[in-house]
């Protein structure tokens, strides 16, 4: 039967923006709807409306029945039964969902206690057996725990048992994995799987990930500015999207999925074919090849040998966050790091652009010795000619009050004397280069979208000219489209110009769109190197293999023949 | 670190957001009051300090809107003088606390380590004395009237910018764009100087306005206790002194005149100052 019915749902502000328009979804017990779309797509606020979690003075029509009963226009009493008895919903940041100052028994008996009126101890017994539930390995002792004493996935395995607490028959998952590390998404969505199989209950599940919605859910929908585009199998939407917006989705989705042809190419290196799948790394090659060429130089652009870190804590064990790490790009070319959080990778990229002092060891960057922290302005200059970073956050890595021109025009005169309007000149060739124009000069930060100010962070890097960059989840903040275009740039760039690459992520797939040699770290070392495409298909080390098959891969290939 | 300040945030009750007609009254009245000050010889109707016993304790007239004092002097116009040192004063303690807390803070939030620390309990301590007591130590050394109570005021109200500037640099410090600037080749001196400086002076100049009323409630309070501005200049808080006698006697005006004034503004100052606080500061708690 049906257990969630929303039929004609629109929302507007007061101001007259329409948030959501003519939303028409609906959940069967036991199956798991995916509602796909990237941000600003209004998946959030529909999964919300089902709770009645709506923006207050918000203008909403159509209908939403959960168990046929409606939930627009609800009484608060209503509302709370429906709350209490009906559905749950967990939230993608599981530390902002929860009271610090409260042990996770607390949070998980309180609703038992108040709402059902169970005693105390019979309320502890469910907990813990909640917690067992979701795979907790010690629930007794997590009862007592404090938030702070868990990790992220296991806090959202306590979210989960909580959402549980009350039998939900409809769990709504609001992207429940997104900070999470890939390996304890995998865990979190055994779990989730495991409980809507034996509660049979219903689940709406909201991300920004095709690979994972492909691969849990039954059937999607997929949303775009407030409406939804397509909807249908999970498989049929995916493998065979019909509306233009999904198409371009689904272009631009990563994957590590290796084609056999791509390993043939890779085999052969004599020429590269012109293939048909999406994410080859056509582009990184030839770059790689055309400047290792050019009689410069056949010294690797990095060199960086037996590198560590360790910071020390007082009253606690010193942490080692990188461990004799030992890596080498040629010129022009581009070596992913890989990694989950506390791998080291970031440690390690910000000593090779100065932020942090190695303790032990050496780093060369074309050939000079760039691993002391600069003293002078010559030097710091040098320094900075050497190698450039992009950061993870656009929003935090642009000063808001400074223009982008105005901040690649400072990094540009702070390394060569220009004129103003050489100067101008300058930074509207270096905007363009990354896809922007004249008028994005003018913009403050705030006034631009997450992929343009990760253009413009992309932009004022190449002012200076170094000859490394070093990109540190550089695309993990953006939307997919967003990063396939920010992406575009960067191969672009290094097709144009040769340019050396260090490209640390999480993400498997994006390395691999970029990447000519990819090295896996795990806290704080190496351990394994290779070429991606090798390294992708034929893992050498466990954790490698774990980490790839943890990576959310619908059971079916884009190539694989229809078996329906 | 941001756990404690969450619960913080928690407890405190949801402020009622005033509407922006209170707002525009406050900046009205100050305008109003800073206009008379400018142009006192303008608008007085009389010289404040013209002594006419025909008229000793003379209610509101036609003559004398506001009454005259002991000495007959018009009250309107020794208010309209008053303004002069009581605004004036609160003015340049305000500006030069701003500059030496912001720079001081500056300092102790960006350079961090043992200057940080130095810092730190130098504002302890000045913080352990209460303003009113260093202006009135600062007039037994240095001689009453404006100059000693304004210097001190000065120091004594530094170190709360001070403290408020190294929080928010010191954040500012460990965000992305100052590394970003820093893998550009900047020196920390122009990074600190040249970009966060600018960043942070707009949040930390709306709270330092909050600090004009207290200052001159204070200097009020100094100057009825006989050690700030000296008789015969009109001064609110010397008029509220001089006007006590008179209450005793049944004579209101002369006291409670210039004790609404000093209410007023001081009241107004915080408005403004709290309004420009949340546009500027983002919820920033004072």
């Amino acid at each position: 039967m049906t257990l969630l019915d929303i039929s004609g749902l629109t929302l507007d502000l007061p101001n007259g923006t329409r948030l959501l328009d003519a939303i028409s979804i609906t959940v069967a017990e036991g199956e798991t709807v995916g509602l796909v779309g990237e941000s600003g797509s209004g998946k959030s606020l529909t999964a919300r409306s089902v709770l009645g979690l709506l923006p207050d003075r918000a203008e909403t029509g159509g209908s939403v029945h959960l168990l046929g009963r409606s939930v627009l226009g609800a009484s608060r009493s209503e509302l709370l039964d429906l709350r209490r008895t009906t559905a749950s919903m967990i939230f993608q940041d599981p530390r902002a969902g929860i009271n610090p100052m409260r042990t996770v028994g607390d949070h998980l008996t309180e609703a038992m206690r108040l709402c059902e009126q169970r005693s105390a101890a019979d309320a502890r017994a469910a907990a813990s057996s909640l917690l067992a539930a979701v795979r907790m390995p010690r629930p007794d002792e997590h009862l007592r725990q404090y938030p702070h004493e868990l990790s992220g996935g296991m806090l959202q395995r306590v979210m989960i048992a909580g959402a549980l607490s009350s039998s939900p028959r409809l769990l709504i998952c609001d992207e429940p994995t997104t900070a999470l590390d890939v390996t304890t998404q995998a865990e979190i969505i055994a779990v989730l799987a495991e409980q809507r199989a034996s509660r049979g209950m219903g689940m709406l599940f909201i991300t920004h990930d095709l690979n994972l919605a492909a691969s849990i859910c039954d059937r999607v929908y997929v949303m775009n500015a407030g409406r939804v585009e397509e909807q249908g199998d999970a498989r049929q939407v995916f493998r065979d999207p019909q509306a233009a917006y999904t198409k371009r989705l689904v272009a631009a989705t990563p994957t590590i999925v290796v084609a056999d042809a791509e390993i043939d190419a890779i085999e052969a290196r004599a020429d590269v074919p012109g293939r048909a799948s999406t994410a080859a790394p056509a582009s990184s090659l030839p770059a790689g090849a055309g400047v290792v060429a050019t009689p410069a130089s056949t010294e690797p652009m990095l060199v960086a040998s037996g590198v560590s870190k360790t910071y020390l804590r007082r009253g606690k064990a010193p942490v080692h966050a990188v461990i004799d790490a030992s890596i080498e790009i040629p010129r022009g070319g581009a070596l992913g790091i890989v990694g989950e959080s506390g791998s080291g990778k970031s440690t390690l990229a910000r000593m090779i652009v100065g932020l942090e002092q190695a303790d032990a060891g050496d780093i060369r960057i074309a050939g000079r010795e760039r691993t002391g922290a600069p003293t002078t302005r010559v030097a710091r200059l040098a320094h900075a000619r050497s190698v450039q970073m992009v950061f993870q956050d656009p929003y935090l890595s642009l000063d808001p009050r400074i223009t982008a021109g105005r901040a690649i025009e400072d990094a540009l005169r702070l390394h060569a004397r220009l004129t103003t309007a050489d100067a101008r000149a300058r930074v509207v060739e270096l905007l363009e280069q990354v896809g922007l124009g004249d008028r994005h000069a003018q913009a403050r930060p705030r006034t631009l979208s997450g992929g343009q100010r990760q253009r413009v962070a992309i932009a004022r890097a190449l002012a200076i000219e170094p000859d490394l960059l070093v990109m540190d989840e550089a695309t993990s903040a953006l939307d997919v489209s967003v990063q396939a275009q920010v992406l575009g740039v960067v191969e672009r760039i290094r097709r144009d110009r040769g340019l050396t690459v260090l490209f640390i992520s999480h993400d498997l797939a994006v390395v691999r769109r970029l990447c000519d040699e990819t090295v896996v770290m795990r806290t704080g070392e190496i351990v394994e190197r290779g070429r991606t495409i090798e390294l992708l298909s034929a893992p050498q080390q466990p954790y490698t293999r774990l980490l790839i098959d943890s990576v959310p891969r619908p059971d079916w290939g884009r190539e694989a023949v229809p078996q329906n | 670190m941001t756990t404690p300040t969450m619960a913080v945030k928690v407890l405190r009750a949801p402020r009622v957001r005033r509407g922006n007609l209170s707002f525009d009254i406050s900046l009205a009245i100050l305008a109003v009051m800073t206009l008379a000050a400018m142009f006192a010889p303008l608008i007085a109707p009389y010289d404040p300090d013209a002594v006419d016993f025909a008229a000793i304790y003379s209610g509101p007239t036609a003559a004398h809107w506001l009454g005259t004092d002991a000495l007959g002097r018009d009250i309107l116009s020794r208010m309209i003088f008053g303004a002069r040192p009581a605004l004036l004063g609160p003015l340049l303690v305000v500006v030069a606390s701003t500059v030496i807390g912001i720079l001081l803070g500056l300092l102790a939030g960006w350079r961090g380590g043992w200057i940080d620390a130095v810092l730190g309990r130098i504002f302890d301590v000045v913080f352990a004395f209460p303003a009113l007591l260093i202006a009135i130590m600062a007039v037994a050394l240095f001689g009453k009237g404006l100059v000693a109570p304004v210097v001190a005021m000065s120091i004594a109200y530094a170190p709360f910018v001070a403290r408020l500037t190294r929080t928010l640099v010191a954040s500012e410090r460990s965000r992305p764009y100052v590394a970003a600037y820093r893998v550009q080749g900047f020196s920390g001196s122009w990074i600190a100087l040249r970009r966060v400086l600018p960043n942070v002076t707009p949040i930390v100049g709306a709270q330092s306005t909050l600090n004009f009323g207290y200052v001159l409630a204070e200097l009020a309070a100094l100057s009825f206790l006989g050690l700030g501005v000296q008789a015969p200049t009109a001064d609110w808080g010397a008029m509220i002194n001089e006007g006590q006698a008179g209450v005793v006697g049944g004579y209101f005006l002369p006291a409670i005149v210039p004790a609404i004034a000093v209410v007023i503004v001081v009241v107004a100052v915080n408005v403004i100052g709290e309004e420009l606080s949340d546009r500027i500061g983002g919820g920033i708690p004072a």
